[in-house]
């Protein structure tokens, strides 16, 4: 029986694996994945152009458009602005300095040069200078008008007044928050110097570096990088999903193209139903595994390039491999008894509801067991399955894995519900494959399971 | 006897619809057993009944000295009314596969299926996808792969249909080595003339239930015609004269001739001696019995069925060109 269930298990790996598609679907998703990382910030901020205009200044106190004409300075800007991802710390240096060279894939600097307007002027008169026309080519970009407590408070209030701004109707977002952060920096300069204090004296002091933490292990040490660890449990549910998925799609659609072709009676008249949906199961179960082996390997070639190949625990790819492949004979036996059902995949849809909420609502469960792996409900879902493949390697792949009984508890609970599914898949699969017509409903896969 | 197969009072319903209704079968080995019957009788579930792809509602049966098809599938053939390959796969690697799978050695599996694949007319088919051949290629294809592993019974499920004379001719051809080879051959069809050419014997099914079984040398004995087909030497003879020789009950007129109906109880030697002394023929002979009439006179008979059984030949003889499921 064995060396029958080999067979097509291997005609099906060896068919799925040599086609086109399958070979262009398995390179798309790192190719996407590299656009995604390392072209699609250099892509749109490439395309972003640079915004040059003028910023009329109504100055109630009198003493702070020098310092407004400062800090809307090119070089004070890009002093403010930190390197993608890195918050800054020098934010309120004025120290013009060379350009951080990170900077550049960031959004351009805006050209903005400052108007000075009376304050006695009426602001209706100054807020219409906004939809003139330009007199040159920079545009009229918006109009500050700053109250005259802004930095000396008046008499009897503790707190300070601040400013207006009318921006100019297509004006970004970046502008407009480059526009708050220089008149925050003018407001707060202005005040501490009224106030006799040394501003470089306060940056000084509340700059505190925070250094890269050093994980101490038995392997040695290396340096702590949350953002992997935080990633990994989501990425480790990615990976699940793809590979359960594609298996499984494969696997109905290859079971309604032999019943649609009308080999799976030639078929029968060779191997048992048995034979045949096992052969099955395992060659596709092949084709996921193959698929998650291409993208851990290619992972791991990463991290070994960057040194980090360490933060994966090799147990955990054992894990996966266990919980992928319980996962695939539940996902794959479910998807098979619907292929089994049909006689094209347009009749599938409907049948496909129940099985693509067992499947997407892991996958949402994911994160929010990711951030918390010890929750209630992270140890509840982690004996419930299918969902416990999921939950479980997104708990093992967290900082805090779960104790080692609720993990062999997951795979005894996974084991029983790929053995049921199986069961399911194998009766449906039996009376399904020969029947034509009408595609049934889920109620009636259950009865054909029943009196199979 | 030795049997090949042996099927002990099987039922399979369908919801409502009874598909095979207590159906008993003994065929000995190295027969050639005729599965006939219009389409709907059941031939094709008692077919998948035998072969362990449908599970019968009551009854047993032994194939090849087994329980089940199941367990002696290595030693069945089967062609399936309904054909299907793997439409992406070349012929080679489709034959080589289901030979396999029939648990045939690779090299022999190999070997018998380009021999064969030469001898229907498909050498140069070989290396081709399924996709690429014509019906009639991938039927003769198919039925390769039903014998490619050299089957000890060889069920065939309407394996004419759909070809071409010659073809069909080459098909006989093969069909009578393996029988020779020493197969046991059940094959189902609705053209009759197949069925009286190639048979032994024959088992018809009606409305899911057997209503004859006989060897097809008792059948030509039991269901005479007493029928006598005459082919004038001169073709302005009023043959309508005939109705006066001895013997004779009705005058038929046809395209070549007459068909003439002998009265009960009369010589059929005696009755071509007379009608040739009264009208020179060309050709006279006495009609065989076809399994049309057989089977007309098994179903369609009773009292008032003349119109029935009139619908009912119209009905086979519309059969007799094409496969239909049944």
């Amino acid at each position: 029986m064995m060396q029958r269930v080999w067979m097509v298990a291997e005609r099906d790996f060896s068919v799925t694996v040599s086609n086109k598609g399958f070979l262009f679907g398995i390179l798309l998703m790192p190719i996407l994945i590299c656009i995604f990382v390392f072209l699609g910030p250099r892509i749109l901020n490439a395309r972003s152009p640079v915004v040059k205009g003028q910023v009329a200044v109504m100055d109630a106190t009198g003493s702070l458009i020098s310092d407004v004409r400062l800090d809307l300075g090119p070089l004070a800007i890009a002093a403010r602005s930190p390197p993608l991802g890195v918050p800054s710390l020098t934010a309120r240096s004025r120290d013009a300095g060379p350009r951080n060279p990170l900077r550049k894939d960031g959004p351009p600097i805006p050209s903005i040069s400052v108007v000075e307007k009376p304050s006695s002027e009426d602001l209706r008169v100054t807020k219409n200078w906004l939809v003139q026309g330009p007199d040159g080519p920079e545009r009229h970009l918006a109009v500050i008008a700053i109250h005259p407590d802004a930095v000396k408070r008046a008499e009897g209030r503790s707190e300070y007044g601040s400013y207006d701004l009318y921006i100019a109707s297509r004006l970004d977002e970046n502008t407009e928050n480059v526009i708050h952060d220089a008149m925050r920096q003018a407001l707060v300069s202005a005040r501490l110097k009224d106030n006799g204090i040394d501003q470089t004296a306060v940056d000084a002091s509340m700059q505190v570096v925070r250094p890269v933490s050093v994980t101490v292990g038995v392997d040695g040490e290396h340096e702590t990088r949350r953002g992997f660890a935080r990633m990994l449990p989501f990425l480790c549910g990615i990976l699940l999903f793809m590979g359960v998925m594609t298996g499984g799609q494969l696997l109905m659609t290859s079971t309604i193209e032999e019943k649609s072709s009308r080999v799976v009676e030639v078929l029968l008249a060779a191997v048992s139903p048995l034979e045949l949906m096992w052969g099955k199961l395992l060659g596709q179960l092949g084709v996921g595994l193959l698929m998650v082996v291409v993208y851990v390997g290619l992972g791991m070639l990463a991290l070994l390039e960057y040194s980090m190949a360490g933060l994966v625990d090799p147990m955990l790819l054992v894990y996966f491999v266990i919980f992928y492949l319980l996962a695939s004979l539940v996902y794959g036996g479910l998807m098979m008894s619907i292929g089994a059902a049909v006689n094209q995949v347009a009749d599938a849809q409907s049948l496909m509801v129940p099985v693509m909420i067992l499947l997407v609502a892991p996958y949402a469960l994911v994160p929010i067991i990711g951030q918390n792996p010890n929750s209630t409900l992270g140890v509840a879902m982690t004996f419930v399955p299918p969902v416990n493949s999921f939950v479980v390697l997104a708990r093992l792949a967290s900082g805090t894995p779960p104790p080692l009984w609720q993990v062999f508890g997951a795979m005894a609970t996974g084991l029983a519900g790929a053995g049921a599914a199986v069961w399911f898949a194998a009766k449906v699969f039996k009376i399904g494959l020969l029947m034509q017509g009408k595609p049934p409903s889920f109620g009636t896969l259950v009865k054909w399971a029943r009196m199979a | 006897m030795d049997t090949a197969l042996e099927v002990r009072g099987i039922s399979k319903a369908f919801g409502n619809n009874r598909a095979i209704d207590d159906l008993n079968l003994v065929i000995p080995r190295g027969a050639t057993y005729g599965l006939i019957g219009p389409s709907g009788a059941g031939k094709t579930t008692a077919i998948r009944v035998i072969m362990s792809i449908l599970f019968p509602d009551s009854g047993s049966m032994t194939v090849l000295g087994k329980s089940s098809a199941l367990d002696a599938k290595n030693r069945i053939g089967y062609l399936p009314e309904e054909r299907g390959v793997y439409r992406k796969m070349k012929v080679r690697a489709f034959l080589s596969y289901i030979g396999r799978l029939k648990m045939g050695e690779r090299s022999r599996v190999d070997a018998r299926a380009t021999q064969l694949l030469s001898r229907l007319g498909l050498a140069d088919a070989m290396d081709k996808k399924c996709e690429e051949l014509s019906k009639g290629m991938l039927q003769r294809v198919q039925f390769v792969a039903a014998i490619v592993h050299e089957p000890e019974l060889l069920i065939l499920d309407e394996p004419f249909s759909g070809l071409d004379p010659l073809s069909v001719q080459v098909l006989k051809e093969v069909i009578a080595d393996e029988q020779r080879r020493g197969a046991t051959i059940i094959f189902s069809t609705h053209v009759m003339a197949h069925a009286e050419e190639l048979c032994e014997q024959i088992v018809m099914i009606h409305k899911g239930r057997k209503v004859l079984d006989e060897p097809m040398s008792g059948l030509r004995r039991r269901y005479d015609t007493r029928t006598i087909r005459l082919e004038p030497l001169d073709a302005t003879t009023d043959l309508m004269a005939l109705k006066s020789v001895a013997g004779v009950e009705r005058v038929q007129l046809t395209d070549e001739g007459c068909d003439i109906g002998l009265a009960v109880g009369t010589d059929p030697a005696a009755a071509i001696r007379n009608i040739a002394g009264t009208v020179a023929p060309a050709r006279i002979e006495l009609a065989r019995v076809r399994l049309e009439d057989v089977f007309i006179r098994i179903v369609g008979g009773g009292p008032g069925s003349e119109e029935s059984r009139q619908a009912l030949r119209t009905h086979l003889q519309g059969l007799s060109g094409v496969g239909v499921a049944s």
